[in-house]
């Protein structure tokens, strides 16, 4: 007899309990539903984030730019140690992205990590994701994948007015840019260069061909390799003779890439001494300082 | 030379040329036979073809059979030195200094070029030397090689040189040096110049000049060291002049092309094979088995992944580990 009394005395409350639950299932379920989305990334993976996320941060550079000029600065948690754009950045917290510190972006309780695609690798987004911390990842290979991407942004961050004003901003000029070389006759081919041993470059399915276009020219590399900054042979280079190289000033390449590479002195670009340096963070970045980063190679086309 | 090696050695020699003239087709520029050979009887080098022809496809061809060569007489002293066919020309540590050597400079330094010498084969043709240095010390005993010792000595060694490069490059601070790094650890001949093939070059002919004054001494040895004492073979002075000519050589080799694998470990082994263990042309026919392989590893390595080519010694690998297990299984040979 005790012994049942005591087992009424334990099972009741929890009895009770499991109905309560029950009945309260509906709304619980309608209130999660309230406050979190189900959002799919440009890598197709879907995800469950907050409605309105309050702690964010990003994995890439390029992703701390977008995200400071779309994002309630506030709710930007942390960068990257390769974020140092804005100034503003320079003040968050330091996550090594690389090798990731995944204790340090936990002890941050982060509601969402947003991240670029190539820069964090899959299995530290899997990784990430067990631990319960969704991660949102972008894909660039166009200008217009940038004006995406913000608008994206500002829809799961509940900014979708800033996105709007930021992109309408940028597609206006960057159309009177293409509006500007739509007149030039002829678009010199440009081959950028992102490494000298072995000898890398950008290829054609990468966004500089969309920026190069934009700033009246083309890309030298118009052969579709697996890679997006494909290495290529000193012959496959003389063969493409382009009429502009991009990696480093004419005097920084002539006593290093040239001095290595003499016989790619018989290049177009390095005969008219065609060979610029350009700011490492716009050319590399697929970031809202597109503008900038086609007004400067537009400024590298035009000089003689 | 014997009756039985003259029909392999010009087999081998018709095998170089047919793969000198296939490779010399391999480019990016489109070239027919005709076009190759008024290039090298009338080379005009305004024409940036013909340009690519003598200055790029040219010396690339000469520095793979130069390091094809290069490897397998080391891969050849080496087992010859210490009488086990396992051995190969990275036992002393060649590979790993000198992949630490050029870690060093590619990770450390902002400019790889100085005085309009390139950096890195020097770095790492001071690395392979170094280690080798320290290898033969601690593997010798009052001025005596001792074989096993040597073998431990370079293995732990190895692993060392081979930490500390992967600090260096867990460190550092850019995915290009990183990918420069990784890139020059698989092998490569697109480097390849006149202004360098000077050194492998001279390098490989002293190395067999030399040999041929030591040739008997060293089939000798090659039967066991007893036999080789019995024989009145000065074992420890032969043993030095295989350790120095193979590291030297070695080194000259890893410094411009990096460490390709496996031509040291199989071709010496396939040499004793169709020549014997003692044939009086074992070398020479070893340096152009040596040769033809590893260009026609290089012609693959361009055929199969153009432009630029697979890393060479992904190629050689292909080939050498199912070499190196049915060595293993096969032949039960033991450490």
């Amino acid at each position: 007899m005790t012994r049942l009394l005591s087992r009424l005395f334990i099972g009741l409350p929890l009895l009770v309990l499991l109905i309560g639950c029950h009945s309260d299932d509906k709304p619980a379920a309608a209130a999660a539903a309230e406050t979190s989305q189900h959002v799919t990334d440009d890598l197709g993976h879907s995800l469950t984030i907050p409605a309105h996320p309050r702690r964010i941060m990003s994995l890439a550079a390029s992703m701390t730019e977008m995200l400071y000029a779309v994002a309630d600065t506030a709710t930007i948690i942390a960068r990257t140690q390769v974020c140092d754009f804005p100034a503003a950045a320079l003040r968050k917290p330091v996550i090594n992205s690389y090798p990731l510190d995944l204790e340090g972006l936990v002890a941050l309780h982060p509601d969402v990590v947003f991240t670029v695609e190539g820069i964090t690798s899959l299995d530290d987004i899997a990784r990430l994701e067990k631990l319960g911390i969704p991660v949102y990842c972008q894909r660039y290979t166009k200008v217009t994948d940038i004006m995406r991407g913000l608008t994206d942004l500002g829809r799961l961050l509940g900014r979708a007015p800033q996105a709007h004003k930021i992109t309408d901003s940028l597609a206006a000029k960057l159309k009177t840019l293409e509006q500007e070389v739509a007149v030039s006759a002829t678009r010199p081919r440009v081959l950028a260069i992102t490494w000298q041993d072995p000898i890398y470059v950008y290829g054609e399915n990468t966004l500089f061909t969309d920026r190069i276009r934009l700033a009246g020219g083309q890309n030298a590399v118009t052969e579709h390799f697996p890679q997006p900054y494909p290495a290529l042979t000193r012959e496959y280079i003389l063969k493409l003779n382009p009429d502009v190289l991009i990696g480093g000033s004419f005097g920084k390449l002539d006593s290093t890439f040239f001095k290595n590479y003499p016989e790619l002195k018989r290049i177009k670009a390095y005969q008219n001494r065609r060979v610029y340096g350009i700011t490492g963070s716009l050319m590399e970045r697929p970031s809202p300082r597109v503008v900038e980063a086609v007004r400067e190679l537009q400024h590298l086309l035009r000089m003689p | 030379m014997t009756r039985r090696a003259v029909p392999w050695i010009l087999a081998s020699l018709a095998l170089m040329v047919l793969l000198v003239v296939l490779g010399l087709r391999i480019g990016s520029f489109a070239t027919d036979y005709a076009f190759i050979a008024h290039t090298l009887l009338h080379y005009t080098p305004a024409d940036p073809v013909q340009l690519a022809l003598v200055e790029l496809r040219l010396p690339r061809i000469v520095m793979a059979l130069l390091a094809g060569a290069g490897l397998a007489v080391s891969g050849y002293l080496m087992q010859a030195m210490v009488n086990n066919a396992l051995a190969d020309p990275y036992l002393l540590g060649t590979a790993s200094g000198a992949s630490l050597g050029a870690i060093l400079c590619y990770s450390l330094l902002t400019t790889l070029t100085v005085g309009g010498v390139y950096l890195p084969p020097v770095a790492a043709l001071v690395g392979a030397l170094v280690t080798t240095l320290i290898v033969v010390a601690l593997g010798s005993q009052r001025g005596q090689l001792i074989p096993g010792q040597l073998l431990l000595a370079g293995v732990a060694i190895s692993s060392l040189t081979a930490a500390l490069g992967g600090l260096l490059t867990f460190m550092s601070s850019s995915e290009g040096k990183l990918r420069t790094v990784v890139f020059w650890a698989m092998g490569s001949f697109e480097r390849a110049g006149w202004d360098v093939l000077p050194y492998p070059a001279g390098a490989l002919a002293a190395a067999l000049v030399l040999l041929v004054f030591l040739q008997k001494d060293l089939n000798v040895l090659l039967l066991g060291e007893e036999r080789a004492q019995t024989l009145g073979v000065h074992v420890a002075r032969t043993r030095w002049i295989l350790v120095v000519t193979a590291a030297t050589l070695t080194g000259c080799v890893v410094a411009l092309c990096g460490p390709v694998g496996f031509v040291g470990l199989m071709i010496p082994h396939l040499t004793r094979w169709l020549l014997g263990v003692t044939g009086k042309a074992n070398l020479l026919f070893c340096a152009l088995l040596g040769a033809d392989f590893l260009l026609g590893c290089d012609l693959l390595a361009r055929l199969l992944y153009p432009p630029a080519g697979l890393p060479v010694g992904l190629i050689t690998a292909l080939f050498g580990v199912p070499f190196f297990v049915y060595l293993l299984r096969k032949k039960r040979v033991t450490l």
